[in-house]
């Protein structure tokens, strides 16, 4: 039977030989920015939060309208995670806007449960198939629903943004709404004219900065940019983790736009230059 | 597995990531190493079965003649070539020149004949958008149009001042615009990282 002190002093010296062994990857100042955002974040999420005010981001609260006229019609609904998909080999900004659809996801397949009609959600690889398929199922069991969960469909489109486009475009079927968001890059075009030439309505959101002329060209009723697909959900339910985010990025916003101003004023000032800092090339 | 399990996985495999990612350490590199080939490995198990699923689901449409015929007979057609260019005696894998010649020759003249489809849609959107006229869409013609005007290849000293003020449009403006998107939403992107990172969700998924 070991010594509880003795135990204890190993994963001591144990730890301590870890951070002795150590060095920081990056400089100082980066490191400290990333520590900064998970500080901001944690210190929110200890917080509780009391005042929200709620906005109808890209009309997604008219979304049970939408539904109506979709089981009047008899037609479905189509919801699009973009051509990321979860696991493909893309950078890790699209695959996270994967993640930031799915409560826009779960929005609609509550509205698409309650009303009757069958969703189809187009995913790009299997590992979104999976958890846009759990993200259904939840939906149907928070409706008491789950007799309706067999008529909706999970679509892998397949890998590539040419072969998301193409598969969207040779659609046969006419949904009633179509909602496509997630990453949206070159394809964006092609991919929102497909949906929008069958469906009755279309909501549009991309976090991709170049592809917002192609999202306000694309005729889409609801249009999301830039950071706003990661802050939509906030407005759809009053879930604390996602009004933390939003709150954590307003904070983190303002900080930097602080740190722009101040900088700028330095630096027209002649007092110091951070604009290396700033655009992480270092010091010129 | 119940819900507290799994966050409390999310939480310490993203905390032991997060540490490999600002700290250099053998150790930590080591265990770093092995999380992630083990997410690897189950990605690379997960694609193989949804591929022998799409091959299964393909080929149940075809024999019994139901969906779309000809698009289950042309993906099985696909899958196979490319299997057995690979995976013919001699054949060298993914590296052959026989899946090399399949890719050159087929998947990227059709890839890009799709996105030569861009042009006409884009120009369709655009007409599309200015016939409603929402203020986002005029304001995004009207800077397309002055763009436009700017790249026109005109020589002498009107064409040197256009190619000055083209500059600085997409310097300035342009790339304010962008760079304040950019900032937002890697800003948020950070956050919501972060989230996922401590395992903190919603209970939709």
């Amino acid at each position: 039977m070991p010594d509880p002190a003795e135990a204890l002093g190993e994963v001591v010296r144990f730890v301590g030989g870890i951070l002795s062994s150590s060095t920081l990857r990056f400089e100082t100042g980066p490191t400290l920015v990333l520590l900064g955002v998970l500080l901001v974040f944690l210190q929110l999420v200890a917080r509780p939060i009391s005042r929200w005010s709620s906005a109808d981001a890209a009309g997604l609260g008219g979304v049970g309208r939408a539904m109506a006229l979709a089981a009047e019609s008899g037609t479905d609904a189509v919801v699009s995670l973009g051509s990321a998909g979860l696991a493909r080999a893309t950078d890790a900004l699209a695959r996270l806007q994967t993640l930031a659809a799915l409560p826009v996801l779960a929005h609609v397949a509550r509205a698409s449960a309650r009303a009757g009609v069958p969703l189809r959600v187009l995913t790009a690889d299997a590992f979104s198939a999976a958890v846009a398929a759990s993200t259904l199922e939840a939906a149907h069991a928070s409706t008491a629903t789950p007799e309706r969960v067999g008529r909706s469909r999970i679509v892998v489109t397949g890998d590539g943004r040419t072969v998301s486009a193409g598969l969207v475009m040779t659609a046969r079927a006419h949904p009633a709404a179509a909602f496509a968001l997630g990453s949206l890059r070159e394809e964006a075009a092609l991919h929102l004219d497909g949906l929008r030439g069958g469906a009755g309505a279309l909501v549009a959101g991309t976090a991709e900065p170049s592809q917002v002329p192609t999202l306000i060209a694309s005729g889409a009723t609801g249009v999301l940019v830039g950071a706003e697909p990661f802050q939509v959900a906030a407005d759809l339910r009053s879930d604390i983790a996602q009004r933390t985010t939003v709150l954590a990025g307003n904070r983190l916003l303002w900080l930097a736009v602080a740190v722009i101003l101040v900088g700028s004023a330095l630096a027209l000032a002649g007092v110091v230059d951070i604009r290396g800092f700033l655009v992480g090339t270092g010091a010129e | 597995m119940t819900r507290p399990a799994l966050a409390g996985i999310v939480l310490v495999v993203g905390l032991l990531l997060l540490a490999d990612l600002l700290v250099v350490n053998d150790t930590l590199g080591d265990v770093a190493s092995v999380v992630v080939a083990g997410v690897v490995l189950v990605a690379a198990g997960a694609a193989l079965a949804a591929a022998a699923a799409l091959a299964i689901r393909r080929g149940a449409d075809l024999w019994r003649r139901r969906g779309d015929p000809v698009g289950a007979a042309l993906v099985l057609l696909g899958m196979g070539a490319v299997l057995v260019a690979g995976l013919r005696p001699g054949a060298t894998g993914a590296g052959d020149p026989a899946v090399g010649w399949l890719v050159a020759a087929l998947l990227v003249p059709l890839g890009a004949t799709v996105f030569g489809l861009l042009f006409v849609s884009t120009l369709a959107a655009m007409w599309r958008s200015l016939d409603r006229r929402p203020p986002q869409a005029v304001l995004t013609g009207l800077a397309a149009a002055a763009v436009v005007v700017l790249l026109l290849p005109i020589g002498g000293a009107p064409g040197a001042w256009l190619a000055s003020a083209a500059g600085w449009t997409l310097a300035v403006p342009i790339g304010a615009a962008l760079r304040g998107l950019l900032i937002g939403v890697a800003i948020l992107a950070a956050v919501a990282a972060a989230r996922t990172l401590f395992g903190i969700g919603g209970d939709d998924a």
